[in-house]
């Protein structure tokens, strides 16, 4: 009768916890695979649409807006959402894979049973909540640096342009556009645990509540991240960010306390 | 102390009232057989201890302090309906997972020790997915044993185990409970298995505690009896009732009970002396926790 256990404050059952959902995630194939997407994906859109592009041959018509800079697949200078193919397949993207992804992750908890050995012995549903926030954003940041990794390497496959100026940006744009953005993904993050919470073992019906919450505020993400972001864009992502999480946690945890875990 | 104390619990979905009103006290040390029908609110009652589902009213104290206490929670190892781990991840890593989330210091040995418990040393590499559902049930019992739990809660523990399983767990809880200090509340269907290791019992019906008693009160409310049979029941009835007249007697099947001190021996040679009735049958034995509850439920219908 050897083994410890131990049930401290809340750093340590945090720190507990985290390490509980960071072992799982890393051992979960979902995450590989989500990263994997999330790499693969720019990828392929640079270089899919690099044959698409041109003039239609018989009439002479611009087919589509097709990808001139790689820099259209992080985003777009002057904010506003643009209704073409780089206004809707770039890094945006990734905040529905990431809210598939969290959905998936939690409902898993569920229908597997674990949450039963979690909170059998673990009554702080805030914990999970944390926790669960916590890892899945880090997960979040992951896929956006590959979607950067991605779109570098796809922009160089498909011959498109690195000219920072003539997208209308800068290298500190570029920075601050992706730190903005990724902020942003706390709030998709936080939508769709609180979904996850709510639907439970039903993870097609958080998916689908999560896309639809999704598709409200994807328009918005190129008004408060736009490719030449300043330093302001940051602040107002990592506020809103906080803000949904830290509100959104607090309604995850009320559900998870007040409805049957099983 | 109690490691379990309930008092006036409700749970209630929607109309139907689950668990309606139900007392329980579960001393420290003990085994208790948690019995009931399909429906009875026993898993729900282990639900609402584990704090998986809220209670609608009453109070639930484990070793004497709110059930939602962090150090009292800690305590506990729970194996209910089935182990809850990943398909897709083998054995070792399920349980590193909890073994983490019990904040277990030597988690590699710890693991090692509970898969040796349950005889499930070779299956650490399976994927859970893959394990047929006595190992999964094994599985789930060493889940509930990691970290030297002071209670353990088990929903039909010894569901889908072989008889080497079963007798396995009898070993376990009876070590754990007599040497260790824990405490185990069992929910079983299979109640000669229960009768074998059980200190204590809670029978319940309809969501309410019908009976709690020890396994001493149990055995005195279980009376010893002779059974026997002969070639013409009727008549060996109505012997019965002349030699025996202040006992009590049960007929089903041809064989005949008498609730009666009287050696087995000593009623078959009055029956054959008195009446000239010839025993083909003859024993004696003791009603079963299975009779007495089947018995206890028709009363209550």
């Amino acid at each position: 009768m050897s083994a410890n256990t131990k049930n401290g404050d809340f750093g340590k059952r945090l720190k507990t916890m985290l390490k509980v959902d960071f072992r799982r995630m890393f051992l979960s194939p979902a995450v590989y695979i989500m990263l994997g997407v999330s790499l693969a994906l720019p990828i392929l859109i640079l270089v899919m649409t690099s044959f698409m592009g041109g003039a239609d041959p018989e009439t002479g018509e611009q087919s589509a807006s097709m990808f001139t800079s790689v820099w259209q697949a992080i985003g777009s200078a002057g904010g506003g959402m643009k209704m073409d193919i780089t206004g809707m397949c770039n890094i945006n993207l990734l905040y529905f894979l990431v809210a598939i992804f969290v959905c998936v992750f939690v409902g898993e908890d569920f229908r597997s049973g674990y949450v039963k050995n979690l909170f059998a012995v673990r009554s702080k549903k805030l914990d999970y909540v944390l926790s669960k926030t916590i890892v899945l954003f880090t997960a979040a940041v992951g896929m956006f640096l590959l979607f950067f990794v991605g779109a570098m390497i796809g922009g160089g496959i498909a011959g498109l342009s690195f000219d920072l100026a003539a997208a209308g940006t800068s290298v500190g744009g570029i920075i601050a556009c992706m730190l903005g953005k990724t902020f942003v993904s706390l709030v998709f993050v936080a939508i769709a645990l609180t979904l996850a919470c709510v639907g439970k073992q039903k993870v097609w019906l958080s998916v689908l509540c999560s896309l639809g919450a999704g598709m409200l505020l994807f328009m918005m993400i190129p008004i408060v991240a736009p490719l030449n972001a300043g330093i302001l864009n940051v602040v107002m992502c990592i506020a809103g960010g906080a803000l949904f999480a830290v509100g959104l946690g607090a309604v995850s945890n009320l559900v998870l306390n007040k409805t049957s875990l099983v | 102390m109690n490691a379990i104390e309930i008092r006036n619990l409700h749970k209630n979905f929607g109309e139907k009232r689950a668990v309606d009103g139900l007392d329980m006290t579960v001393p420290e040390g003990a085994i208790y057989g948690f019995i009931g029908e399909n429906g009875s609110g026993k898993s729900t009652t282990e639900k609402l201890i584990c704090g998986l589902i809220q209670p609608s009213g009453g109070e639930i104290k484990l070793f004497g302090k709110e059930h939602t206490d962090m150090e009292a929670r800690g305590r506990i190892g729970v194996l209910i309906e089935a182990p809850g781990c990943f398909p897709n991840m083998t054995v070792w890593n399920n349980m590193k997972l909890q073994a983490a989330n019990l904040g277990i210091k030597n988690e590699d040995e710890e693991i090692r020790r509970v898969l040796h418990l349950v005889r499930m040393d070779g299956a650490a590499n399976n994927k859970f997915k893959n394990c047929s559902l006595g190992m999964r049930q094994r599985i789930g019992i060493a889940f509930a044993l990691l970290g030297n739990p002071k209670l353990l809660i088990l929903d039909e523990p010894i569901n889908g185990l072989d008889a080497d399983g079963m007798r396995i767990m009898r070993e376990i809880l009876v070590d754990l409970t007599q040497n260790h200090g824990c405490t185990a509340l069992i929910s079983s269907h299979i109640l000669g298995e229960l009768e074998k290791i059980a200190t204590h019992y809670g029978i319940i019906r309809g969501g309410k505690m019908l009976k709690e008693m020890t396994a001493e009160e149990l055995a005195a409310d279980c009376p010893t009896y002779i059974y026997l049979k002969a070639a013409y029941t009727d008549r060996a009835f109505a012997a019965c009732r002349q030699a025996f007249a202040r006992a009590e007697f049960d007929e089903e099947k041809g064989e005949i009970r008498i609730y009666d001190k009287t050696s087995a021996e000593e009623a078959a040679s009055r029956l054959y002396n008195d009446f000239g009735i010839a025993v083909t049958e003859l024993g004696t034995a003791k009603i079963s926790l299975e009779e007495y509850y089947i018995d206890l439920m028709k009363e209550g219908e």
